[in-house]
């Protein structure tokens, strides 16, 4: 995060949303700016240049992927999706389109700073960034390629290893199943989701405490998965 | 196989043998009279010339046997009105047997001749003619928009060129054949056969009326029905109606033609009626999911901002501003429980099944629940070796949300809830276990109805939708639900879903650290 206040600009239609999401922040130290529409958010984007987008799916005038594609056409500051349960596909749309997380309604005060700080927390381009994560008692050295679990060496495939670098590159960014099948497996397997969920089973079995209640490599039911160091 | 119509039959136009020889009869008695005034100024062998071209005539105009039936006519009636002595068979000169003979023989040879010409030039008029009838039939199907069109260019081309009947019959729903109310009659295990065995079958008529031939109509993709065809009149023709079997054959992959275009037009039209009205309960249904959200998005946020507000709330306003949004929760999970139910109700709901540890969804619903099983420690039991199960992880995970939801709210707090799963009997198991009072003892099955909740004065909130749900969810998988008690106490929901063959997984080396990557 920068030194100066984080600009955040909120895409969506209905006014007590935005009032409380804007209150809500500003306590946090943000500078907020609102649109109701897509078209004003794309025009207020381009005069505020935002940090984070916080952005309603349902907007009268698009379904909001456009003014994702639009946006991502200049800018990857981050885009938080806020978004209706029982929408599966037009969260994976989204994300897709380059969202990186997504909220699902109603959402409380509590969780919307949470997702909002760590998208603000990841490291913008052209800053240095660690080769070293840690996570739990987990480190990835990725200079090294070396895994390592209360300093015990832990021996990964190197298919288990390509998908770990991809989540961890991506702290707090839901990763939709689509793209993570394309970057490990390539483009044939996209159709073939139960190998992304056997590796990501034999990853929790080696990294997590509980891999039955996983607390870093989390899914997102219908979508795909999340890195939450 | 029910019958859609009945071809009417109709006749042909034609002379009867007896008005052929009548005619015969006439023409020659008139050459006689015409000859007669002459018989002064000709020569009797130009008399013999004018009988020779009446047969000539009959034979063009009223075929063979007429002609043949003229020949001797023409020899009697030169004979007895001629040949001196007149009126009277008898023959003075013995030449004039002579005269008769070769009379004689020319006519029957020159009638013959002429009369096979003229059928030969009949029959091909009429093939000429039948082929257009089918090419005609052809175009009027082609056009054909329903079933009664196709009925009527097929009878239409029986009745004019065949002098036939049919009735066209089509497999019901149970693939039986009925011939109600067919003036054709029909016999349904002939036509069976045909129907399912896609070939011809002939037979005796069993009485006038009867189909003759039962004909498949074999279209591109499967038997759609069958033709059962009968002469037109009387059982005389049936001769006639078999040999035109390869014209019959044509006419009846013509009409199983049109009946495939039309079962596929029908296809096509009730899957667009199903699209627009599917379309426009999701619509109707996203709508009023939206409508109902929003406000109630916007009052837990705004209860929220409340509690964490700046300065803080004094500690009464504070406890309201909770209140309100625990309310609004609540509210908002029973707007989400009722759309659910009304799009599994529906029975739209399509399953995005997939191949998938159970594990995964039983983890992400803990996590999703969340504060709402804080007081509520869940232990997770999975026996050794599960397989993959194939099913729709939004919707199976709306399932543990409920139950585990479901037992947090029933057990004291503090008391743990647990997870098992294993495989029994080839379907995968899970149980959940709460630490709560058990379910009441009553006949299981309305736990899981609509509305109906376990204690029905208790100030546990909510209006048991949540069981209904997931009974209406596992059975969508082809799964069962049910709820007992534990004889050490508390309450137990098992769901069972079906163990299909799971993909397999092809193993991958492990490679020493440092590893390289792929």
């Amino acid at each position: 995060m920068s030194e100066a206040a984080p600009i955040v600009l909120i895409v969506e239609d209905e006014k007590q949303i935005r009032r409380f999401v804007r209150t809500a922040l500003e306590d946090e130290g943000c500078r907020v700016f609102e649109a109701e529409t897509s078209g004003k958010g794309l025009v207020a984007a381009g005069e505020c240049i935002p940090d984070l987008v916080m952005l309603d799916l349902g907007l009268p005038d698009g379904n909001g992927v456009d003014f994702i594609r639009d946006f991502r056409h200049w800018s990857d500051a981050p885009i938080l999706v806020l978004s209706a349960r029982s929408h599966e596909n037009d969260k994976i749309w989204a994300l897709d389109a380059g969202a990186d997380d997504y909220l699902t309604k109603p959402f409380g005060v509590g969780e919307l700073l949470a997702r909002a700080r760590a998208l603000l927390r990841r490291p913008h381009r052209g800053e240095a960034a660690s080769p070293v994560v840690a996570f739990g008692d987990v480190r990835v050295d990725l200079s090294r390629r070396v895994v390592t679990r209360r300093a015990e060496t832990v021996h990964l495939t190197p298919i288990e290893y390509h998908l770990l670098c991809l989540l961890i590159a991506h702290p707090g960014k839901v990763l939709t199943q689509r793209h993570l099948l394309r970057e490990v497996w390539g483009g044939n397997n996209v159709e073939s989701p139960h190998y992304l969920r056997v590796y990501v089973g034999h990853l929790r079995q080696k990294l997590e405490d509980d891999p039955a209640q996983p607390k870093y490599l989390l899914t997102e039911t219908g979508v795909g998965y999340r890195f939450q160091p | 196989m029910r019958t859609i119509a009945t071809i009417p039959a109709s006749g042909r136009p034609g002379l009867a043998g007896w008005q052929r020889y009548l005619l015969t009869i006439l023409a020659c008695a008139a050459m006689a009279l015409v000859a007669t005034p002459l018989r002064d100024v000709l020569d009797l062998a130009n008399i013999v010339m004018l009988f020779l071209l009446t047969v000539l005539l009959v034979a063009v105009t009223l075929g063979l046997r007429a002609a043949l039936l003229a020949a001797f006519l023409s020899v009697g009636l030169f004979d007895f009105f001629f040949v001196p002595p007149r009126f009277s068979f008898v023959v003075n000169d013995g030449q004039y047997l002579v005269t008769f003979a070769v009379m004689l023989a020319v006519a029957i040879i020159t009638g013959r001749l002429t009369a096979g010409l003229r059928q030969k030039a009949d029959e091909s008029a009429t093939e000429a003619a039948r082929a257009q009838a089918l090419y005609e039939m052809a175009r009027d199907l082609t056009g054909a928009l329903t079933i009664e069109q196709v009925v009527d260019s097929t009878s239409h081309f029986l009745a004019n060129v065949l002098d036939a009947r049919a009735a066209l019959l089509f497999a019901d729903s149970a693939g039986r054949m009925q011939t109600a109310g067919a003036s054709v009659g029909v016999e349904p295990r002939l036509a069976t056969i045909a129907f399912e065995q896609g070939r011809p079958v002939d037979c005796q008529p069993l009485a006038a009326g009867y189909a003759v031939l039962y004909l498949p109509l074999k279209a591109p993709m499967r038997v759609r029905g069958v033709i059962a065809v009968a002469p037109a009149d009387s059982t005389l023709a049936t001769e006639a109606l078999l040999d035109q079997r390869q014209r019959l054959e044509a006419m009846a992959s013509l009409v199983a033609i049109a009946i495939e275009r039309l079962h596929y037009v029908e296809v096509a039209q009730r899957t667009q009626v199903q699209m627009v009205a599917e379309r426009l309960r999701s619509s109707i249904l996203s709508a009023v999911s939206h409508d109902l959200r929003t406000p109630l998005t916007a009052l837990v946020g705004l209860a929220d901002s409340l509690t964490v507000s700046k300065p803080p709330l004094s500690s009464a306003a504070r406890e309201t501003a909770e209140a309100i949004r625990e309310q609004s929760e609540q509210l908002c999970s029973l707007v989400g429980n009722l759309l659910d139910m009304a799009r599994l109700h529906a029975g739209e709901v399509t399953l995005r099944k997939e191949w998938q540890p159970i594990e995964e969804v039983i983890g992400s619903s803990i996590k999703l629940l969340g504060r709402a099983l804080a007081e509520h420690p869940v232990k997770v039991t999975l026996a050794p070796g599960l397989p993959l199960i194939e099913f729709d992880s939004v919707l199976i995970e709306r399932v543990f949300c409920n139950l585990l939801e479901n037992a947090a709210k029933y057990s004291p707090p503090g008391a743990g809830i647990e997870i098992r799963v294993q495989v029994e009997e080839g379907r995968a198991r899970v149980d959940v276990i709460d630490g709560g009072p058990g379910f009441p003892v009553r006949d299981g099955a309305p736990l899981f109805e609509m509305f109906v909740r376990g204690a029905a004065e208790s100030t546990t909130p909510g209006v048991g939708l949540g069981l209904a749900i997931c009974r209406a969810i596992i059975e969508a998988h082809a799964g069962a639900i049910a709820a007992s008690n534990l004889p050490q106490g508390g309450g137990c929901l098992t769901f069972f879903l079906p163990l299909g063959t799971p993909p397999v997984i092809e193993e991958e080396v492990a490679v020493p650290q440092p590893g390289s990557e792929t």
